[in-house]
């Protein structure tokens, strides 16, 4: 049988049979774009590149496997299903059928989005790794006004808010929170739950613009989807702790627009008395029971507990060091703001410095209705100030400006306060997620840092003695590296001699069996080019680079058109990495010389 | 409620101010005076329109026997007019339609608001009006009394102030205590108009009884809602409930008993975005801040290689505005994560020194030409063109300037000079060492030139074979000949001139120094001649060409002939007299063509400074091509001996190359690049204009256009 013949019954093979363009999905599906774009979205599925475009470079193709998978998910039918549903409320509504669409309306269709989640994510780490975007997502309809005229209701924004406290909380609580930068963007943050890495950015907390280019529908199909995840991945995680989720607040404070702090504490109260009835009680259904009947007892049990005493924090703080075994890594950030006590500023950015001293340990209050403690304790240690000038100062506490908590948190020890006080120039910030190595530009502030961070260390070891050496250590490993590279250096030179003293040895051999007729002249010669060769080696010595830029030449010549392509791709690449560093070395230097000139 | 509706056909006679007074009085009197008339009288007028429908409002009046009730519904039938009012609000009334606005604008409110207050309301102009003062109870009284007019006169609480009924009014009032209609001028007994108009009808409508159906509850009324009882049952109709919270519970579980995605295609996650650096902090370091004249540069940049952020600098914190792109950036996120191909794709994380190939390590392959050892200067032109003695001892080279000159290798003596008088543009040694004849050619001739080398016996045998007998323009006898012979006497030497047609470029050897082939590239199909010395004969090749040959070459053990057009390389058997192959070079310009010793591999160098190499056993397609040099390539040398071969280009470089062939069929050739060499300077954008190896040595000649001829030594 020929190749090209394909019998009767048999469809199409290859790519054209394994991918669909978009339309002929939509088509397949029986849908309309808006709803499979939904869907799409709802169930992950995105396009696949075929090998061969078989309908044209300018469709989107999906794998028809997809395609099949979207078709037979429940969440079709009920979309036709609601469709329908939406005609009889318009028909109704047509006909001003008052009863009938009254009750049509209190009735709609809906569906849930359980299922999907765990088809979509089979383990609970799956869902720990994709949570970036949702996390990002849910934070910024956090920060936006409802509108409206998009559909963006203020019941969703009031739920992205919940959902976006109660991850932080859980953050702070449990002292997972690993880094934090603070960019034009927004606030990034990382923390390490379960070993995922999870970055989140959160607006500044500011009035945000809505644009007009925005397909808001697309987003909010997304947002529907990230909010149910977020909604199971906190109850999860809120349960691995025994606390009860969805989390019942103190009304008060949440009135106060506090509802983070109301959540942390809690999920203070609440670990604790799951501790005690878990030692009376072992199950966790009764355990749970009692939860249930004791909810409203322990939102008014948190009214009780006293405000202005910081015991209650203290007590999170004890109790968590007592608690199960961490790794290294939660200990050294549950122990960075250790017995320091911060006070907010009124002008300070006040949501992020909530979340970041708990997460890190520390007890924070800030000034406002509600606070735990307020300006005039005398065991406040930091007083976090954001304005150039402070007027009435406490002696027993420094005043920082806020950059410097994230710096600590950063480099992970406590950072003099000195470039931070109030009215200086802060430091420059700069990102943790940035390997200055690999990026072959260490700005300043991180090589003082990194300083700093190795004395730190140092401080811990037992030997005084051994600490000042240490301290320079890196400027002995330098010396050292100069002396060591002299030695080798010499060793080169020496080896290299021996290799010519040989090469004339055998040189001197392969003439004697070539012939004796051309012996004394061929020795003459001999000397002579040894000499020349000597010379060559004095020369090329100034002539480096040529020689290695000939060798790498050479090894080019050879190599089969791909690979080399490839290698100056790969050239090309680093010489554009390392234009952005001379570019930045560069300006610094002008920087510099611009402050000497000033100086002067 | 309470508004009363004024119908537009009224006749108005009071002002509604007026008309609440009135029905006030008539409170107070009702009240007082304990008289509680019903108003079936009044009502009875209204009867005509009441239905049957308005059962109801039959029951309201019959259950109406209670004195506000009466108030209530209480009706002053004025014309067709109907004012219903409240008692509560009846003291106020909407005066937007009278002439006479009230005093007061406080409105339909309860009037024990003002109570306490030192004013009653406001005037239209937002002023206070200012409560009257309240005089003592006892001056009241005597006021009363001794006023005549006292009893008709009222207290206007909502305004403050005493009405004084008008006769009108009281007479209004009477009537209304008797239970008359309020209008003197109102018939209470109207004539009877029927509904039907009797024209010739025996009865207004079917007498017929009312039916039974009329009488019983519907059976289909019950049917339906015993449908509806038994949908509500079975869950059907579904009563309203409280909408439900979404319910959250473990979803995953104790995560050991999920399974994987199985028969769907593998999730491939999203890529996460990007981490930011250093220079999108609030407040970087000052080296991240792009100067305002960066900035200006990027708006002539194009729209994607433009940087979509620009660092900024902030002092504080709190200075820091909102994002603008946030939205913006969320979305384009979300685009990315439903609209965009994902694959997995391998990030070349390799070292670039991994993507070089393995090549034996240079020092095995030696010896090689590695530096220069001597320069052979004297000529002032542009070395064209240079050959070396078969023995090695000797070395000609050819220049622009018209000489020659003949160098003794070692030494760099120059044994001798000759001048052709036009510019040389090849020389070539006869093979054997005992017949020292360099053939020179220079313009349109070809000149065997003898050296006067070598020893007597055979200097004769050279003098003997350069005499040309003067009949000597063999070749073809027809009507013109391809080429003349011609002795040459000018030269210390006895020499024999081949005068070609046009311009001669190369002349090769055959390997037995009898023959000797010339290229003319101009010369069509008398383009490549082959003479004979010992018989002094020319003939062309009987092939036919196709392009313009370039060079020619003799195989070095049998009887083929290599021709290399601009295009490709032709092999032919001179024997059998046909073409045994083509080469395919691929590329744009040949310029010069080399064979191996043992005869199977061939070099080509281009002028776009690529360097083939063909395995004639293999295929008829380069096995590899080398892309070395940035300029022309000049000539490529096969050296005898070594495996080594050399390209030298208009770059001013010379490279040497590691060529193995290997007897055995299975391997392929190997080729390491060696070194390269330098030295030669550029002049008139020629760089290194021809190569040869030292025929025993591992040495490299290179003639340069700087008038030099170098050795490079290993």
């Amino acid at each position: 049988m020929p190749k090209h013949y394909r019998p009767a019954g048999k469809k199409k093979e290859g790519n054209a049979a394994k991918y669909v363009t978009r339309s002929q999905a939509v088509k397949l599906l029986q849908v309309n774009l808006s709803t499979f774009r939904r869907l799409c979205i709802l169930k992950g599925v995105f396009p696949r590149e075929p090998k061969k475009k078989v309908k044209g470079n300018h469709h989107t193709y999906y794998h028809l496997k997809d395609i099949w998978f979207v078709k037979h998910d429940p969440l079709l039918e009920k979309f036709r299903e609601m469709r329908t549903y939406e005609k009889k409320l318009k028909k109704a509504e047509a006909k001003k059928n008052r009863d009938l669409y009254e009750r049509l309306r209190t009735r709609k269709p809906s569906y849930t989005l359980d299922r999907l989640i765990l088809e979509r994510y089979p383990k609970f780490v799956d869902a720990l790794r994709d949570l970036d975007d949702c996390l990002s997502m849910v934070h910024l309809f956090a920060a936006l006004p409802a509108l409206e005229r998009e559909n963006i209701e203020v019941k969703r924004i009031h739920h992205c808010r919940k959902l976006s406290h109660e991850w932080q909380a859980y953050i702070a609580r449990t002292h997972k929170l690993r880094k934090v930068f603070i960019s034009v963007k927004g606030i990034y943050f990382q923390a390490e739950v379960e070993g995922q890495k999870i970055t989140w950015l959160t607006p500044h907390a500011l009035q945000q613009v809505l644009p007009d280019d925005v397909d808001y529908s697309v987003m909010l199909t997304f947002l529907e989807f990230y909010e149910t995840l977020l909604a199971f991945t906190n109850f999860k995680l809120y349960h691995s702790i025994n606390v009860n989720y969805p989390p019942i607040l103190d009304p008060q404070l949440e009135a106060l627009a506090e509802e983070l702090y109301a959540l942390s504490r809690y999920l203070d109260a609440n670990t604790r008395s799951a501790r005690a009835s878990g030692s009376d009680q072992v199950e966790g259904q009764e355990n749970e029971k009692q939860h249930d009947e004791s909810d409203l007892r322990l939102a008014q049990l948190q009214h009780q507990l006293p405000h202005n005493e910081p015991g209650a924090l203290m007590h999170l703080v004890e109790d968590a060091a007592g608690e199960d075994e961490e790794d290294e890594d939660t200990k050294e950030c549950k122990n960075l703001f250790k017995d320091m006590k911060f006070f907010l500023g009124r002008e300070v950015p006040r949501e992020s410095l909530l979340f970041v001293i708990p997460a890190f340990g520390g007890i924070v209050s800030w000034e406002g209705d509600g606070a735990p403690f307020r300006e005039a304790d005398q065991s406040i240690t930091h007083q976090i100030v954001d304005r150039p000038t402070q007027g009435h100062k406490f002696l027993s506490r420094e005043y920082v400006q806020p950059q410097w908590i994230y710096d600590c948190v950063n480099a992970r020890i406590i950072l003099p306060t000195e470039g931070y006080l109030v009215g200086r120039v802060p430091p420059p910030h700069l990102s943790p997620f940035v390997d200055n190595e690999a990026e072959g530009y260490v700005p300043d502030y991180a090589e003082t840092v990194k300083r700093l961070q190795a004395a730190a260390r140092n401080e811990v070891l037992p030997m005084p003695g051994t600490v000042k050496e240490d301290l320079e250590d890196p400027q002995r490993l330098l010396v050292e590296g100069i002396i060591d590279r002299a030695e080798a250096n010499e060793a080169a030179e020496k080896k290299r001699k021996m290799a010519t003293l040989e090469k004339q040895y055998h040189d001197e051999l392969k003439m004697e069996l070539e012939g004796a007729q051309y012996s004394s002249s061929m020795i003459n010669q001999n000397i002579e080019s040894n000499t020349a060769s000597g010379e060559a080696r004095e020369e090329p010595a100034p002539d480096l680079q040529q020689i290695a830029e000939d060798s790498t030449n050479m090894s080019k010549l050879v190599m089969p058109r791909k690979k080399r392509r490839l290698l100056e791709a790969m050239e090309i690449g680093k010489k554009r990495k390392q234009a952005n560093v001379d570019l930045l070395k560069e300006r610094k230097k002008k920087n510099e010389a611009g402050q000497t000139s000033k100086a002067k | 409620m309470g508004i009363p509706k004024i119908m537009s056909c009224r006749k108005r006679t009071w002002s509604p101010e007026k008309r609440a007074l009135l029905v006030r009085v008539l409170i107070r009197m009702n009240l007082k005076m304990g008289i509680l008339r019903t108003s079936r009288h009044w009502r009875s007028q209204n009867l005509e329109r009441v239905t049957h429908k308005s059962t109801r409002y039959m029951g309201s009046v019959r259950t109406g026997n209670k004195g506000k009730s009466i108030i209530d519904n209480a009706r002053i039938d004025d014309g067709g007019s109907e004012i219903s009012e409240s008692d509560q609000r009846a003291e106020e009334s909407d005066s937007s339609e009278d002439e006479v606005p009230s005093r007061n604008t406080i409105g339909d409110v309860p009037l024990q608001w003002y109570r306490d207050e030192e004013h009653i309301g406001y005037d239209v102009k937002g002023k206070k009006i200012k409560k009257k003062e309240r005089q003592d109870k006892l001056d009241a009284f005597l006021a009363s009394a001794d006023d005549s007019k006292n009893w008709r006169k009222i207290n206007d609480e909502y305004n403050d102030e005493v009405v004084e009924l008008t006769k009108d009014e009281t007479r209004l009032i009477h009537r209304l205590l008797k239970g008359k209609a309020p209008h003197a001028g109102f018939d209470p007994y109207p004539d009877y108009v029927d509904f039907f108009k009797w024209d010739d009808a025996k009865h207004p409508l079917s007498n017929a009884p009312e039916p039974k159906r009329r009488f019983i509850p519907s059976k289909w009324e019950a049917k339906k809602v015993a449908k509806y009882a038994r949908a509500i049952r079975e869950g059907l109709i579904k009563l309203d409930k409280p909408k439900e919270e979404p319910r959250f519970y473990n979803l995953w579980g104790d995560d050991l008993n999920s399974k994987d995605r199985a028969g769907h295609l593998a999730y491939i996650p999203a890529p996460k975005p990007k981490l930011p650096g250093h220079e999108e902090s609030y407040n970087p370091s000052l080296e991240y801040i792009p100067t305002q004249e960066e900035i200006n540069s990027y708006q002539l940049m194009y729209e994607e290689d433009r940087p979509k952020f620009i660092p900024k600098r902030f002092t504080s914190l709190k200075s820091v505005p909102a994002y603008e792109n946030a939205v913006n950036d969320s979305f384009e996120r979300c685009m990315d994560l439903y609209m965009s191909y994902r694959a997995w794709k391998k990030r070349l994380n390799i070292d670039p020194e991994s993507l070089k190939p393995k090549l034996p390590s240079r020092k095995d392959l030696k010896p090689y030409p590695v530096t220069c050892y001597l320069e052979y200067r004297g000529h002032e032109g542009a070395v064209v063109s240079i050959s070396t003695e078969a023995t090695g001892q000797w070395i000609a080279s050819g220049s622009a300037d018209g000489t020659v000159r003949i160098w003794e290798v070692e030494t760099g003596r120059c044994r001798g000079v000759w001048t052709i008088g036009e510019p040389v543009q090849f020389v070539s040694w006869n093979p054997l060492s005992e017949l020292p004849i360099l053939a020179i050619a220079a313009g349109q001739d070809v000149l065997l030139l003898n050296t006067g080398l070598g020893n007597a016996e055979d200097q004769k045998k050279i003098k003997e074979l350069l005499q040309v007998e003067i009949s000597g323009t063999a070749g073809d006898s027809d009507e013109q000949p391809l080429v003349s012979w011609l002795q040459d006497d000018k030269h210390k030497h006895e020499a024999i001139r081949l005068r070609h047609f046009k311009t001669v470029t190369s002349v090769e050897w055959h390997r037995k120094g009898d023959y000797l082939s010339t290229v003319t590239p101009a010369g069509e199909s008398r383009a490549i001649l082959i003479h004979q010395l010992s018989k002094k004969v020319t003939q062309k090749i009987p092939f036919k060409l196709h392009g313009l040959p370039v060079s020619s070459v003799f195989h070095p053990s049998r009887s083929i002939f290599f021709v290399s057009t601009k295009k490709n390389v032709r092999v032919y058997d001179l024997l059998k007299q046909k073409l045994i192959k083509k080469l395919e070079t691929g590329l744009r310009e040949v310029s010069s063509i080399a064979i191996h010793p043992q005869g199977d591999n061939v070099i080509v160098g281009s002028r776009e400074g690529k360097l083939c190499w063909f395995d004639m056993d293999l295929s008829s397609q380069p096995y590899k091509t080398l892309q070395c040099h940035s300029k022309d390539i000049t000539n490529v040398a096969f050296h005898r001996s070594y495996p080594l071969f050399a390209s030298c280009s208009d770059d001013c470089t010379a490279y040497v190359f590691h060529g193995m062939v290997y007897s055995d069929f299975n391997q392929n050739p190997l080729i390491v690049p060696l070194e390269i060499l330098r030295g030669h300077a550029s002049s008139n954008g020629r760089g290194v204009m021809d190569c040869k190896f030292h025929p025993r040595q591992p040495w490299l000649f290179t003639a340069g256009a700087d008038s030099v001829v170098r050795l490079f030594c290993h």
